[in-house]
């Protein structure tokens, strides 16, 4: 009687609702269908446009985000979008505290989670030991697993000295000592990890800071997987970063950094800005696996690419020109006039050469042992990307000559030390002297002002403008953008001095946008479609990792992509039967609550609806994951689903037994309609 | 003739002898010609790709040319002399030091190179590069399948095996992109939805209904590939067919991706052509010599390569191998002890119809004047007549001008004749 009762009134309010939904679109559809009355393409329905603009605009709506934008109103909610600063943000700072490397210089990095490079400072006496305990015990461990990784390398190639009959008779007394001390630890730690498992935190850390070295570096071999999460498990962030840097210190910066992307991306208020700066991203793409570039792109992230991601191009393209994260990557630090003074002369002190040829001498060559290790000529790789992959694109209308005369332009712009997380540095003395011509530009000897230059040229060139409106246009309105909507924000680009807001404006406006058949027209991206799945089901991320490593296994690593191109947008990539495979069992767990540190909330996926009643249940569920817009198919599978007992998890014995929820919800997830946005 | 042999395969040898003393490769040559749907006895092509344009000139060395040492003071491979050196082939060229799994290859007369190989286009974007070839039309970017999709296009196959067409990695390649319906996979082992329990069979069967009846059509294709595939590999259980004795796979991601596709071929899943790829080779800076960025690949690569020669066995002698990379790099080391984007490069061709032993293609030459652009090794031999050869002659397929759109070369005439 009751549960009746109740459903009577949840019907009333959801009628009430849609009418009201229905009138404030309507109300929209009339200031629009003025805009938009010139012959364009056919426009979508007026219900359809909320959940438009949410699927295109933000990574995937949150329960209840269509009713908030139908009440706000669609305009000034991508008004908002525009300008993140004013939208507050506060729940996700909260989740972000926990990853301090997050707010770091790439120098606190560096000196934080020491790098190969600083161990072997250390170890060379060129440095010392910090006092701060728990920086101290990531130091030793590292020095010692930098010192047994020595040891092996000698052991092997003595090895390989000896033949297979010699035994432990050949071993020095040293070599069998130290094999004893290993055999030693290994056991040591095997008693220690399954005892540390059961502490509580506090105590936990204090033993781990407790053990030696050595100890430490054969409980990091020990504890792999699911234990290394469960050993840091409750500890302050602080004591769980040092933790981690003992264990695994690649974890650390590059670790938090996708972590961060991954709860940013699902709960951040400013989803544009999410979407704008994945965007940046992956268009000046940097691989976080070369080299120094772990510890530069938490920062390329947010001082570069966030920073300017609805601001002007040009400023834009100069902060990735000039950011150590880039001139890395894409080896520009590294380059060299062939004629500049460092070729010529070598590194010497500066003024050194001056003297020589002010009295009118030639001054000596630099000596040869010099020659081997250090660059001393053009690398062609930066120039080259710039202007195919960020600027004028590929079809953009340069030569080898112009990137050849570019890469002489950007000799000198350079890091000041990278392995220790230096900043950018102009070499004068890498400089190439001379006149250079890029794309019929005369750019005259003028040092580090010539890139300048250039960076104008490129970034108000016209087919830099085509280049990137239609990779705006293929991210937010379809793999194959209308050139009339190409055309506008071409438009738009030159005429406001590449202004990214202007740009995304006119594309919002553009009846292209609203079109009947950009509707549901992209394919998700991995991220897109995990990000865009715990958004609508509104499972709690207590851990982001498991996430993180599913974007590995579907071929998407969050900062790992290795080619400058940067992952493609395009269905033909994301649809294929590998990536069905994983994203359907991705649904599955995450419905079903298989994913660690990932609760599903069956109660906030079902609004408060009573589970026995298994249609109204399964109307919610669909209503929370696909705005009600789901497939005659795949609501009649999934129908026939709940009839079954195995799925339904219904025992004769226990009539009463709810279906399982969280299987249905993941079966929604993995469905076709899931797949596009 | 194939008649023949299979009758006597059959009521043949079996009968008389007994299964328990019959070579492994007779009893699956039985099986193969009974499960005709899998599309088995077939020939096999396998297709790998090095991504980040390999640098050619240190793969396969042109020890006797001394303008390849003054133009690489410090990355150059030695001659071969010592143990360090390259690898001496015919007193030409060698192979790289670190690709002694090779050699063996090369003296059994399976293994072939083609130098101064590539594409006919100058573009030095690695992603142009490797879209064109992959697409297997050069300059023309509207073309939207692969050619290796392509070969088989034109070959009739009424019950096909969905594991015609299959590439190892998270994402379908270029090359395989069209009207063949193509599997790409990951990892052979997670290749199932739901889990292998019976929970898990409910799911996978209800994915499948909502694929099966999907009107998108993309989604539609894909997904009824996939569940067949799915499908038929649970019944297969290709893990089963461990490595053979000998075939010592790297680790690595590269590695891994071969010795799956060896346990397609040896599961009988009607493998009919494989990609794989290999990436990392862009070393615009400290490439190394003999030791170094470019010796751990070539390492990888060839040692790779052998395992999976290795663990096929006699299926070997129905399969060609063949490696490609978007272009090669330049003739002179930059100024960071790398070097920068170049033009032509080598292919290795390896197989049991292959007449190995031999460098093919003719050498330009390593003088400034003979370089293509003055800087570039210049392509002699077009990518496509080392393929087209490979598809016409091994797969059968001799519609070269639908495989290869627009190529005045796709023609026997033109062969290198590798193959015989």
């Amino acid at each position: 009687m009751r549960a009746t009762r109740k459903l009577v009134i949840l019907m009333i309010i959801a009628v009430l609702a849609s009418a009201f939904a229905l009138l404030a679109a309507d109300k929209q559809s009339k200031s629009k269908s003025k805009q938009a009355r010139a012959a364009g393409p056919a426009q979508m329905e007026e219900n359809k446009k909320i959940l438009h603009a949410l699927n295109r605009l933000t990574f995937g709506p949150h329960p209840g985000d269509v009713e908030k934008v139908s009440a706000e109103g669609l305009d000034k909610w991508f008004e908002q979008q525009l300008h993140p600063d004013k939208i507050d943000n506060s729940q996700l700072e909260a989740r972000l505290a926990p990853f301090r490397t997050l707010k770091m210089s790439t120098t606190e990095m560096v000196e934080n989670f020491p790098p190969p490079q600083v161990v072997r400072a250390l170890e060379n006496g060129r440095m010392s030991l910090p006092s701060d305990p728990g920086k101290r015990a990531i130091y030793e461990s590292r020095m010692a697993a930098y010192e047994q990784r020595q040891q092996k390398k000698e052991q092997t190639i003595d090895a390989d000295m000896k033949t297979d009959a010699q035994g432990d008779e050949q071993m020095t007394p040293e070599q069998r000592n130290a094999r004893q001390k290993d055999r030693e630890a290994r056991m040591f730690a095997d008693i220690d990890s399954a005892q540390l498992l059961q502490m509580p935190p506090e105590q936990r850390y204090n033993n781990i800071l407790k053990m030696t070295p050595e100890e430490r570096v054969e409980l990091a071999r020990a504890v792999k997987g699911p234990e290394a999460m469960q050993l840091v498990d409750g500890m302050k962030p602080e004591q769980r970063e040092t933790i981690q840097a003992i264990l695994q210190p690649q974890l650390v910066v590059g670790g938090e950094l996708a972590q961060a992307k991954v709860l940013r991306a699902i709960y951040s208020e400013r989803q544009l800005e999410e979407v704008m700066t994945d965007f940046w991203f992956n268009h000046f793409n940097v691989f976080i696996n070369k080299g120094p570039d772990r510890y530069m792109v938490t920062a390329y992230e947010r001082d570069v690419i966030r920073e300017h991601a609805f601001g002007k191009f040009r400023d834009l393209l100069v902060a990735t020109a000039k950011s150590p994260a880039m001139l890395f990557y894409l080896d520009n630090w590294q380059s060299v006039g062939p004629d500049s003074d460092l070729a010529k002369y070598g590194p010497q002190r500066p003024g050194a050469q001056k003297r020589f040829r002010r009295f009118g001498m030639q001054p000596p060559p630099r000596p040869q042992a010099n020659n081997k290790n250090r660059p001393s000529g053009l690398n062609e790789n930066y120039a080259r990307e710039i202007m195919e992959l960020h600027t004028l694109g590929v079809d953009g209308g340069y030569t080898q000559k112009d990137v050849t005369e570019l890469a002489k332009v950007l000799t000198g712009w350079s890091i000041q030390q990278p392995q220790r997380g230096g900043d950018f540095f102009y070499n004068e003395r890498a400089h190439e002297p001379g006149t250079k011509h890029v794309l019929g530009h005369e750019i005259k000897e003028h040092g580090q002002d010539e890139a300048m230059q250039v960076f104008d040229i490129l970034a108000h060139h016209p087919s830099t403008a085509k280049f990137i409106s239609k990779k705006l246009a293929m991210r937010f309105v379809s793999d194959t953008p209308p050139q009339s909507l190409i055309d506008k924000m071409t438009e738009t680009f030159l005429k406001k001095d590449g202004d990214i807001r202007e740009v995304l404006r006119t594309m919002f406006r553009s009846p292209e946008f609203w079109a009947a058949d950009a509707y549901r027209a992209k394919v998700k991206t991995p991220l897109e479609f995990v990000a865009s799945a715990v958004r609508a089901s509104g499972v709690d991320v207590q851990n982001a990792l498991p996430l993180v490593q599913q974007l590995n296994k579907m071929g998407m690593p969050l900062y790992a992509m290795q080619p400058p191109t940067g992952y493609s947008m395009k269905a033909e990539t994301w649809v294929n039967s590998s990536a069905l495979v994983n994203r359907m069992n991705f649904a599955l767990a995450l419905g079903v609550g298989r994913l660690p540190g990932l609760t599903p909330n069956p109660q906030a996926m079902l609004h408060g609806e009573n589970p026995s009643d298994t249609n109204a249940a399964v109307a919610t569920l669909e209503n929370t994951l696909l705005a009600g817009d789901i497939s005659a198919q795949t609501h009649a599978v999934i129908e026939k689903q709940l009839s079954d007992p195995q799925v339904a998890q219904r025992r004769l014995d226990d009539p009463a037994k709810p279906p399982n929820y969280g299987a249905i919800a993941g079966l929604i997830m993995g469905s076709p309609e899931f797949q596009r946005r | 003739m194939a008649i023949t042999r299979r009758v006597f395969l059959k009521g043949g040898a079996l009968a008389i002898v007994g299964t328990s003393v019959i070579p492994s490769f007779l009893t699956r040559a039985v099986y193969a010609a009974e499960t005709a749907t899998a599309g088995t006895g077939k020939k096999r092509l396998v297709v790998l790709f090095q991504r980040g344009a390999a640098d050619g000139l240190n793969i396969v060395i042109p020890h006797a040319e001394a303008a390849y040492y003054s133009m690489r003071p410090s990355i150059a491979i030695p001659r071969p002399k010592g143990n360090n050196g390259a690898i001496d082939l015919d007193g030409f060229f060698g192979l790289h030091p670190s690709m002694a799994d090779f050699k063996p290859l090369w003296d059994a007369g399976h293994l072939a190179i083609v130098h101064a190989a590539g594409s006919p286009d100058n573009t030095r974007s690695h992603f142009d590069a490797q879209d064109y070839m992959e697409s297997g039309t050069p300059g023309m970017k509207a073309t939207e399948d692969g050619w290796l999709n392509r070969a088989l296009a034109g070959m009739k196959e009424p019950a096909a095996s969905p594991f015609r067409a299959v590439a190892m990695g998270g994402a379908l390649p270029r090359t395989l992109a069209g009207s063949i319906p193509a599997v790409s996979m990951g990892n052979i082992r997670e290749f199932t939805v739901g889990g292998r329990g019976p929970g898990g069979n409910i799911a996978s069967n209800s994915f499948e209904a909502m694929y099966e009846q999907s009107v998108d059509t993309v989604l539609h294709g894909t997904g009824n590939e996939t569940f067949e595939a799915v499908k038929m590999l649970r019944s297969a259980d290709p893990e089963k067919y461990t490595p053979a004795p000998g075939a010592n796979y790297p680790r690595g991601r590269f590695g891994d991706s071969l010795r799956q596709v060896a346990q397609l071929i040896k599961a009988n899943l009607g493998v009919e052509v494989a990609f794989a790829d290999i990436g990392g080779w862009d070393h615009h800076v400290n490439e190394g010599s003999i030791q170094g960025q470019i010796a751990n690949l070539t390492r990888e690569l060839s040692q790779s390569i052998a395992a999976f020669w290795t663990d096929l066995g006699d299926l070997g002698a129905d399969t060609v191998i063949v490696t490609m990379s978007e272009f090669g790099r330049t003739a002179r080391e930059n100024g960071n002890r790398g070097t920068d984007h170049g033009h032509a490069n080598v292919m290795f061709v390896l197989g049991g119809p292959v007449k190995g032993g031999k460098v093919y293609g003719r050498w330009p030459g390593l003088q400034t004047e003979q370089l293509y652009e003055g800087r570039d090794l210049a392509v002699t031999t077009d990518f496509r007549q080392v393929l087209s050869e490979a598809v016409y002659q091994h797969l059968g397929n001799k519609d070269l001008e639908k495989v290869f759109p627009g190529f005045d070369k796709a023609s026997p005439r033109n062969f290198l004749k590798y193959l015989g």
